[in-house]
C-alpha cells in the first residue's frame, strides 16, 4: 500500500510539474506577445518619427540648395562687378597715364630736332630754325602712331597742353624751351619709328625745312609724372 | 492518501519556481506531454472504476505516453509534418471517451443505491 502511494505521489508530482510549467510557459508567451505588440507600436511610432525627420531633412536640404543657388548668383554678380571694377581701374590707370599723373615706363623713341647749320646764303633765319609747327607735326605723328605718353625736353605733355611760338623759344605749358628739342614718346617703338620715316612724311618735310632730325629707338624710357596740375 | 496530494503540491511548487527557459518551438512538446498525462490519469481512474486497474500498466503508460507524445511531436517538427496534431487528436478523443465512461459509471453507481433505497 505504501509503495503504491509513493508511486502515485511520483506520478502526481510529475503531473503537477508539467501542468504548472506548461501553464506558466503559455502565460510567458502571452506576455511576450503583449510586449511585442507594445514594441510594434513603439516601432511604428519611431518609424513615423524617422519618416517625419527625413521629410524635414529633405525640405531643409532643398532650402539649403536654393540658398546656395542664390549665393552662387550673388557671387557671380560680385565677380562680374569685380571684373567691371578691374576694367575701370585699368581705364583709370590709362587715363591717368594720358593725363600725366603717373610715372610711365616702357620702350619708345626719342626724336631730336636741332636748328640747321648757319647758311650765309640764306637770308631769312626763319628758314632753318625749328618752329613750333615742326614740333606739332612730330607730336601729332607720334600720337597718331600710338604713343601713350610724350614729353618735350623732359616735360610731360598732358591732354590740355599747349605749345606756343615765343620768338626764339617755344613755350610748353608756360615753360620755355630752347632748341634743340628732344621729343620722347613711349609706345610701340617700331611703329612710331616707321611712321616718322615714311617717304614724304614728317622726317622728309623737316629735313626739307633744313632741320637736323635724329631718331633713336630706346628699350626703356621712364617718364616722371607731372606734379601740381 | 495525503502522500500523492503532497506530491502534487510539490510538483506544482517546482513548476512555479522552476526558472527554466525553453524555446517557443518546444512548447508544443510540453502541451502534448500534458495531454498524454491527463489522458493516462483519466484512463487510470476509469480502469479503477471498472475494476481492471493495473498499477504497472498505469505507471508505465503514464511515463511512456508522455515520452512518446513528446518524441512524436519532435519527429513531426523535424519532418515538417504536424504530427503533434495526431497526438492531440488521439489523446483528445481518448480523454473524452474516458471521461464519458467515468461519468456513466458514476451515474449508475449513484442511481443504483437510490433505487435500492426507494424500493426499500
Amino acid at each position: 500500500m505504501k509503495g503504491r502511494q509513493v508511486i502515485f505521489s511520483l506520478v502526481f508530482l510529475v503531473l503537477g510539474f508539467i501542468l504548472t510549467f506548461s501553464f506558466r510557459l503559455t502565460n510567458n508567451e502571452n506576455e511576450a506577445a503583449d510586449i511585442s505588440t507594445k514594441q510594434w507600436e513603439r516601432d511604428l511610432n519611431l518609424r513615423n518619427q524617422i519618416v517625419e525627420m527625413e521629410e524635414k531633412n529633405r525640405s531643409l536640404q532643398r532650402e539649403l540648395n536654393a540658398n546656395q543657388d542664390t549665393i552662387q548668383g550673388i557671387e557671380k554678380g560680385f565677380a562680374e562687378e569685380e571684373q567691371i571694377y578691374f576694367n575701370m581701374a585699368e581705364d583709370a590707370e590709362k587715363y591717368r597715364m594720358f593725363l600725366g599723373k603717373v610715372k610711365v615706363k616702357g620702350q619708345g623713341v626719342e626724336v631730336k630736332l636741332s636748328d640747321g647749320n648757319y647758311d650765309p646764303n640764306e637770308e631769312n633765319i626763319n628758314n632753318y630754325i625749328v618752329h613750333e609747327h615742326h614740333v606739332f607735326r612730330v607730336i601729332n605723328e607720334l600720337y597718331i602712331s600710338g604713343a601713350s605718353a610724350i614729353s618735350i625736353n623732359g616735360q610731360r605733355l598732358k591732354a590740355n597742353s599747349y605749345i606756343l611760338c615765343n620768338g626764339p623759344v617755344i613755350e610748353v605749358d608756360g615753360y620755355q624751351h630752347p632748341a634743340p628739342f628732344v621729343i620722347t614718346a613711349i609706345g610701340d617703338a617700331d611703329v612710331m619709328a616707321s611712321a616718322l620715316n615714311l617717304t614724304g612724311g614728317v622726317k622728309d618735310r623737316l629735313v626739307n625745312d633744313n632741320i637736323l632730325f635724329s631718331l633713336e629707338t630706346k628699350q626703356e624710357i621712364i617718364m616722371e609724372p607731372i606734379y601740381g596740375s | 492518501m495525503w502522500l500523492p496530494v503532497l506530491g502534487l503540491i510539490i510538483g506544482v511548487f517546482f513548476g512555479l519556481m522552476a526558472d527554466i527557459r525553453i524555446p517557443a518551438e518546444y512548447s508544443n512538446y510540453l502541451s502534448i506531454a500534458v495531454l498524454a498525462a491527463l489522458d493516462t490519469l483519466f484512463g487510470g481512474i476509469r480502469a479503477q472504476l471498472q475494476n481492471i486497474y493495473d498499477e504497472k500498466v498505469f505507471v508505465s503508460g503514464f511515463f511512456f505516453n508522455i515520452i512518446l507524445a513528446a518524441s512524436l511531436a519532435f519527429l513531426g517538427v523535424h519532418l515538417g509534418v504536424d504530427l503533434y496534431l495526431a497526438a492531440v487528436f488521439a489523446f483528445g478523443v481518448r480523454l473524452f471517451q474516458n471521461i464519458a465512461v467515468i461519468r456513466r459509471i458514476l451515474l449508475t453507481k449513484w442511481s443504483v443505491p437510490r433505487e435500492k433505497t426507494e424500493k426499500n
